[in-house]
């Protein structure tokens, strides 16, 4: 291997690691000297601390990539399977759209604790639906999943402008129900504490189950699998239900975060889950990835950008920064890979 | 002896660092087949591929005519009169085949544009030199691979090559078609081209070539005339040790039948009837597309039954799905081991255990230890040598592939095996240990149905051959007492009643 170091430890050590556990090293290597590079450059506080490192604004970055993060979980496995979701943004619009009009405008007779398991019953129920739509289409008529869930982007969102009718659904800040469901899941160690432990479900679930395993074995050869005696289309089916259902939880998150059901939210969100996918040693042509990988690949995105904006660095600036460590990424993954 | 056109010496590649080619030699005279033999992994085609210039050597020297020479790519190789036939056919399937022959060719002039007459005129000399009958504007992937092949050695004609190097031009094609192929390498050779010929099949080599370099471990172990040395002397060379052929004699099964087919009529099907007993090894022998891989694909449910019906130990099968049919302990061995079998991209164990995943799990995770135990028994059985289990399948040897996937097939513990040419393409070691693993599985009771491109394989380890033309059984032979002639000819030739008519 490329390891600058010779020392023979070093070199076992490396040797016994699986070629996944390579990449994921390599990966949590970069995003170390990119937090040691963002905590030199970072500006001191008026007490001479620095910015970058205070506990308020770390825990600052990790609430910013929560919504993303979780969508690109379920991205991981889509792609895991050599497809893609576009969708995904427009389903973050729909479900908090469709959770903020159910806590504002539906007054039920019930307790304020049932109608928001409803509300968010309801929204995670019909992002669900929407993936599982592309999924049967996906899997049962063959058609590809870049065309189906482009149809979906476009659709969803206009269900989800049909149903506010291009409005923002505002949550307020007082004491009614809509007020106390924004109050109890905006909190930081809410959204933060969600992202952590759907990732860890995820990554047992990619890594340990025989549905992981499934998912790996579809993306890197799907005719094979299908004669190997899997179920292919199921595989397929879930992997975009699972999708829909983590992008409309990330919707429930964002209503609560921003106060408001908004149905042009989420844009372009499909492709900072992607990006954060690839960045994180994903291959768009199925197969090869991990949980792990694309958690990294998140916070890399995370402090870069919380490092330019620190630096009060132009956010248009902060974007052709984004494009060139997506490319970086990829090309630091594509070397040394096994020739095929 | 004419004199050398190509030769090589100490060339020398590695591929991240894992030695390819070290201090090989090699050299090449006009007119003259000559033969590259080794075990898979040898570097065989690496050596061939760096003449072509698909890969380009480390160090070493080159000289073609005498002048040394680099070789940077395909483009410097056919300036230089190289070209090279690859064993996966580097056609354009839907190209035609004379746009597959201008294509990339230095010697059709074009002007930007191209026009349909121009390149038939370019293309029929060295399509009527190969004897292709074919259209020029037909589309490649209508063709046989037999023919496609034929294009290709066309493609090279038409670059006025003076080298052709063949990687394993025979490793699909059915005898008829490898005996067109050696009429037009006898005329290739008359006319002065040299020709490369790569293979592992023993009886081509000593019909068609004037001389044979060894390869092992990357290494030349040495070039010999044809006629100085005989088929175990190259044997010992490759593989460095003696080797002795094992035979499996014919047994007159008397065990239950676990598999009949009666008039199975399926889209390439036609009223296929057979019996496969317990303990038995029904060889299927035919051309490619007579119909040999579709048997395994109705009896996988993959493909509908139109009329007819496949009994199962005396039960109407209900298999509409591969999954339905390991349930019934039917494992079968896809043809393309790359395209239909392996997920290159995973490990080696992963590979092996994937079909049997939910027996080795529990609540859905798996049981990491016991998919373990299973896949390494599997191998142990097979005798897979692999240094380390979590590799990606895709760093090993066709051979060691191969028997991944054999494993795979085992693991289910099948009652009916079905291997649709389980040994091409793949080294003599690796094909003796799955001859052996064949005939244990046999003496163990397991139904065999072994699919093969190669007679004297199902002539020596089948009890009975299945013989298919055009998607019906054209014979069904008594393996100890049929012959190569005779299957060739069922395989080739419609029946006398047809022929009349």
């Amino acid at each position: 291997m490329r390891s600058s170091s010779s020392s023979t430890a070093r070199q076992s050590f490396w040797k016994k690691l699986t070629g996944q556990q390579r990449d994921v090293t390599k990966s949590l290597g970069a995003l170390i000297a990119i937090f040691i590079f963002a905590s030199l450059l970072s500006p001191a506080a008026s007490d001479g601390s620095n910015i970058f490192l205070q506990w308020g604004n770390l825990t600052d970055i990790l609430r910013q990539v929560s919504i993303v993060g979780i969508i690109s979980l379920g991205m991981n496995f889509v792609i895991l399977t050599a497809g893609i979701d576009l969708s995904v943004g427009s389903i973050l619009a729909l479900s908090s759209t469709v959770v903020a009009l159910l806590l504002t405008r539906w007054q039920p007779e019930m307790g304020y604790a049932a109608q928001i398991s409803i509300a968010i019953g309801a929204a995670l129920l019909i992002s669900t639906a929407s993936g599982a739509l592309s999924g049967t289409i996906i899997a049962i008529f063959d058609v590809q999943p870049f065309v189906v869930t482009l149809a979906g982007m476009i659709g969803i969102r206009g269900l989800a402008k049909w149903l506010s009718s291009n409005a923002n659904v505002d949550v307020g800040f007082g004491q009614d129900v809509a007020s106390l469901f924004a109050a109890i899941f905006r909190g930081k160690p809410m959204i933060i504490g969600f992202y952590v432990v759907l990732a860890a479900i995820f990554s047992v679930l990619l890594g340990r189950t025989v549905f992981g395993r499934y998912v790996r074995a579809v993306g890197d050869n799907e005719r094979a699998s299908l004669y190997a005696g899997l179920p292919v289309r199921s595989v397929k089916l879930w992997v975009y239900s699972l999708s829909g259902l983590l992008a409309g939880f990330a919707g429930v998150l964002y209503a609560a975060e921003n106060h408001q059901g908004n149905p042009n939210s989420g844009v372009g969100y499909e492709l900072d889950a992607i990006a954060a996918v690839v960045i994180g040693g994903t291959q768009l042509s199925g197969g090869k990835g991990t949980i792990a990988g694309t958690i990294i690949g998140t916070l890399m995105i995370g402090v870069l950008t919380n490092m330019l904006r620190l630096n009060n660095v132009d956010s248009n600036v902060e974007m052709i920064v984004k494009g060139a460590i997506i490319l970086f990424a990829v090309a630091v993954q594509k070397q040394g890979k096994d020739v095929r | 002896m004419p004199e050398t056109i190509l030769e090589m010496r100490g060339v020398e590649k590695r591929f991240d660092g894992v030695r390819a080619v070290h201090e090989a030699s090699f050299s090449l005279a006009a007119g003259e087949v000559h033969a590259l033999m080794g075990e898979n992994g040898a570097g065989k085609s690496t050596l061939a591929k760096i003449v072509a210039g698909a890969v380009s050597a480390d160090s070493g020297d080159i000289f073609v005519d005498g002048s040394p020479v680099t070789i940077r790519g395909p483009r410097d190789a056919q300036r230089l009169g190289i070209a090279m036939i690859y064993q996966e056919l580097d056609l354009f399937p839907h190209l035609s085949v004379a746009e597959n022959l201008v294509t990339g060719n230095d010697k059709f002039k074009e002007h930007g544009f191209v026009r349909p007459r121009d390149m038939d005129r370019f293309a029929e000399p060295a399509l009527r030199q190969v004897g292709l009958t074919c259209s020029p504007r037909s589309e490649v992937r209508s063709l046989s691979t037999g023919e496609k092949q034929l294009v290709s050695i066309a493609r090279a004609l038409s670059m006025q090559a003076r080298i052709i190097l063949m990687d394993e031009p025979t490793s699909s094609l059915f005898d008829d078609a490898a005996e067109r192929l050696f009429q037009v390498i006898a005329g290739l050779k008359q006319q002065g081209v040299a020709i490369v010929y790569v293979s592992h099949k023993m009886d081509e080599i000593f019909r068609i070539c004037n001389r044979v370099t060894v390869m092992r471990d990357g290494e030349t172990v040495g070039t010999r005339g044809i006629r100085e040395v005989s088929p175990p002397d190259l044997i010992r060379m490759m593989i460095g040790h003696e080797w002795k052929p094992r035979e499996r004699e014919p047994v007159a099964p008397s065990g239950e039948v676990v598999l009949s087919f009666a008039g199975v009529t399926t889209g390439k099907l036609r009223d296929v009837s057979f019996e496969l007993r317990q303990g038995e090894v029904v060889g299927v022998a035919g051309l490619l597309g007579s119909g040999r891989s579709e048997i395994g694909r109705a009896l996988m449910g993959l493909d509908r039954c139109k009329r007819g019906k496949v009994w199962l130990r005396g039960r109407l099968s209900t298999i509409k799905s591969v999954a339905d049919a390991f349930k019934m302990r039917i494992r079968w061995l896809p043809e393309d081991r790359k395209l239909d079998g392996l997920m290159m991209r995973m490990s080696i164990v992963e590979n092996a255990t994937i079909s049997d995943l939910k027996r080795l799990s529990s609540m859905g995770f798996v049981d990491r230890l016991r998919e373990r135990e299973g896949a390494l028994s599997c191998f142990q059985t097979l005798s897979l040598k692999s240094n380390s289990v979590t590799r990606a399948v895709g760093t090993l040897s066709g051979g060691n592939q191969q028997k991944v996937l054999l494993s795979r097939c085992l693991l289910g513990k099948p009652a009916i095996l079905f291997l649709d040419d389980p040994t091409r393409g793949i080294d003599v070691g690796a094909k003796e240990d799955i001859y052996q693993i064949i005939g244990q599985l046999a003496a163990q009771g397991v139904g065999i149905i072994f699919v093969s491109s190669e007679l004297p394989e199902l002539l020596r380890f089948c009890d009975r051959i299945l013989v298919m033309r055009e998607g019906s059984i054209a014979a069904d032979l008594d393996a100890g007492l049929t012959s190569q002639e005779e299957v060739l000819t069922c395989a080739t030739q419609p029946p006398v009643s047809e022929a009349h008519a």
